[in-house]
């Protein structure tokens, strides 16, 4: 319209034509404006800001998978039950090319442009906290599937809600165990990715450590886009530690377990965030990956039954792996509760309206296939036991909690 | 102890940046092309290797003797048919041509690789040795050895062979060589193919010690930007300066600042040559 405008002020020539023009393009704009509004009524437009190109395309695909596996799942059921009215979802996703302050105007765009009623929050705690804001103004609820880190939610914002519990329920469980085991462990060397979640959990785990008697005796972050690790290797063995914790994305930590074996490091207990959780990680570590530990918000082998549209964790886990024959991971089993829950405020509530949306996630208090969700003032989900589990013949076997463990903690790391 | 080791782990990690760089500053110092499809020709040798590995059990010593012609003949074809054409105009002009065949490579290998990490795992792994106490990985320094003699044999084909001669005179004086007969369109092909080659033959090597990922190709483009602004343009022996240089200042800064200055530190470098000897170390001359 815009275009066409202008064109016609430029031209001086053949007004009739013009008119015939002008006529054309209102003709036009009425009957898009008209099947929108059509359209508006039967679906409900979610938007997904995601960082679908650039390094951290790999996470993308999992929240893709994750939510439009919820989508299909309510589209197949006829749609969302507004006040016993069946709407469809459609998820509008925009490529954010892992760079944050695009994943900014993106949220702004999906809100102001695409008309979303609802948002998911970009990928990790960087890129959700810088998004929030636009969610936050525009009074747009929004869920993040993949932020943990507590500086994401201290905004007292008032539309944002995370599946993540804080880092320290990662990290405090796993060095109460660790201590309990292995008394001998008393150092502890911590290398982590310079990134808000990597690091933030690396944090974190000094600090559980500390508290529960450890030495730290390295702590370092290196840079996004390291292409070697051998020298905070060296000084990591120079340091003797009998735990070397290291916190990165699949590639960092690949590459860091490679070297490691290169420089024949050896403890008895290395653990790595966030990759363990993740198939290619252990395709890519070969044997390498061996009794790595790791902890994550959730596993294909916890059990819950569920009110949302999946039901049980096991109808998850199956459902996920006939539709992409891999199982799910806590990434994409966090996209599709995050869904989930939208679809549960909505049904409750009987509305769209995103103020009653957002009143019925902030008094939510539901089992899920993901665990028992309850968000505390913050916005953050307080009610999760993340499970802690380890490699074991190339296959993550869950070691605690009690409840739903698969195995005994393996010591040693080779 | 800990100081030997760290000043291994560099020189080692300086060959394989000499051996990313080579390619790329042949085709920069010559056609005065910043080819940035370097960074995705070395991605597409490690898969390369990857794919010969998983699927046929070739190791990657003998993929380099099918990585090596294959990319030569690709790059070949990309200067003759596409690069040619605008050969001429301003640096930026080549710039924006292989920066959007970058994206169509890199999008590609999305599309047919997944964005997935894949690891080359040989079976079983060369592992590593001990000497006077300092460990050193079998495959980073066979990778290293390899890497120095494919930049010795690009060095040997410049200083020795007709075509080397000839890239050499086309790039000392453009206008002259032409006058003297040589076919300035072919020579412009064959430098590209060997940087292509250098890159690819670089990628398979690459593959034994680096996660392969189309996302790795921007980080293996800013290596190689650094080691020829630090070597100097053109230059073979510069590279492996260049390469060797980063790679030990790399390794001492990451002990010394703390590993997360690493990256800075390589860049800073950068600068600290662009205004200083923004020539390099040898690009004075910069004849082979």
């Amino acid at each position: 319209m815009e275009n066409f405008t202008m064109a016609s002020v430029r031209s001086t020539a053949n007004r009739g034509r013009r008119a015939v023009s002008l006529w054309m393009a209102a003709v036009a704009a009425v009957s898009v404006f008209g099947v929108q509004t059509a359209h508006a009524q039967e679906v409900i437009k979610f938007g997904a800001p995601l960082p679908i190109t650039g390094p951290l395309a790999p996470e993308a695909l999992k929240q893709k998978q994750g939510y439009d596996l919820w989508a299909n799942q309510v589209n197949l059921a006829g749609g969302i039950n507004v006040a016993g009215k069946k709407m469809k979802v459609e998820i509008v996703y925009i490529d954010y090319q892992s760079n944050t302050p695009r994943a900014v105007q993106a949220t702004e765009r999906l809100i102001t442009q695409d008309n979303v009623q609802f948002v998911f929050a970009p990928f990790g705690s960087g890129a959700a906290k810088a998004a929030s804001t636009v969610a936050e103004r525009y009074g747009v609820p929004m869920i993040a599937a993949t932020a943990s880190s507590s500086q994401v939610y201290d905004q007292g914002y008032k539309f944002l809600f995370g599946t993540f519990t804080p880092n320290d329920t990662l990290t405090n469980p796993l060095t109460t165990i660790i201590r309990q085991r292995l008394p001998d462990v008393k150092k502890v060397a911590i290398l982590a990715r310079n990134d808000l979640f990597p690091l933030a959990i690396a944090q974190e785990m000094e600090k559980s450590s500390k508290e529960r008697g450890l030495e730290v005796v390295y702590f370092e972050k290196f840079a996004i886009n390291t292409l070697d690790h051998s020298s905070a290797l060296a000084q990591i063995k120079a340091a003797n530690p009998q735990w070397i914790f290291a916190t990165g994305y699949t590639n960092d930590l690949v590459l860091m377990r490679k070297q490691m074996t290169d420089q024949r490091i050896e403890a008895p207990v290395v653990t790595m965030i966030a990759a363990p959780a993740y198939q290619e990680f252990i395709d890519a570590a070969g044997k390498g990956a061996e009794n790595i530990t790791s902890a994550a918000w959730w596993h294909p082998a916890v059990r819950y039954k569920g009110i949302d549209i999946f039901g049980t964790t096991e109808s998850y886990v199956k459902l996920f792996k006939d539709t992409y024959k891999v199982d799910p991971d806590y990434a994409n089993a966090s996209a599709s509760v995050s869904g989930a829950l939208f679809q549960i405020a909505i049904e409750k509530s009987g509305t769209i309206n995103r103020q009653k949306v957002r009143d019925e996630l902030a008094k939510m208090d539901v089992t899920t296939f993901w665990g028992q969700v309850k968000f505390g003032p913050n916005g953050q989900i307080t009610s999760l036991e993340p499970p802690i589990f380890q490699i074991q013949n190339a296959k993550p076997i869950v070691v605690h909690p009690a409840g739903i463990k698969q195995g005994d903690l393996r010591i040693g790391v080779k | 102890m800990l100081a030997l080791q760290v000043l291994t782990n560099g020189l080692v990690l300086g060959c394989l940046y000499a051996c990313i760089a080579a390619g790329f500053s042949l085709v920069w110092g010559v056609l005065n092309v910043i080819n940035i499809m370097h960074g995705g020709f070395i991605v597409a040798g490690s898969y390369l290797a990857w794919l010969a590995y998983s699927s046929m059990g070739i190791d990657p010593w003998f993929t380099l003797l099918i990585a090596a012609p294959l990319f030569f003949g690709i790059g070949y074809l990309i200067q003759r048919g596409i690069l040619n054409r605008v050969i001429a105009a301003p640096v930026l002009v080549t710039l924006t041509l292989t920066f959007g065949m970058d994206l169509i490579l890199n999008n590609g290998m999305l599309l047919a690789f997944s964005a997935d990490y894949r690891k080359l795992i040989l079976s079983p792994p060369l592992g590593s040795f001990l000497l006077a106490g300092i460990v050193v990985p079998v495959d980073r320094l066979l990778a290293m050895v390899l890497a120095l003699g494919l930049t010795f044999a690009l060095y040997l084909i410049l200083r020795h062979s007709r075509i080397g001669r000839a890239i050499i005179a086309v790039r000392m004086d453009r206008d002259a060589s032409l006058l003297m007969g040589v076919d300035i369109k072919i020579i412009y092909a064959v430098a590209f193919g060997l940087g292509a080659a250098m890159a690819g033959c670089a990628g398979v090597l690459l593959a034994l010690i680096f996660p392969i990922s189309p996302l790795s190709a921007g980080a293996y483009l800013g290596k190689a930007f650094v080691v020829c602004v630090l070597g100097g343009l053109g230059s073979v022996p510069g590279a492996i300066l260049g390469g060797l240089f980063l790679g030990v200042t790399e390794s001492i800064g990451a002990v010394v600042f703390g590993p997360e200055h690493s990256v800075t530190l390589s860049f800073s470098l950068l600068i600290v040559f662009l205004i200083l000897r923004p020539q390099g170390i040898l690009g004075k001359k910069g004849y082979e």
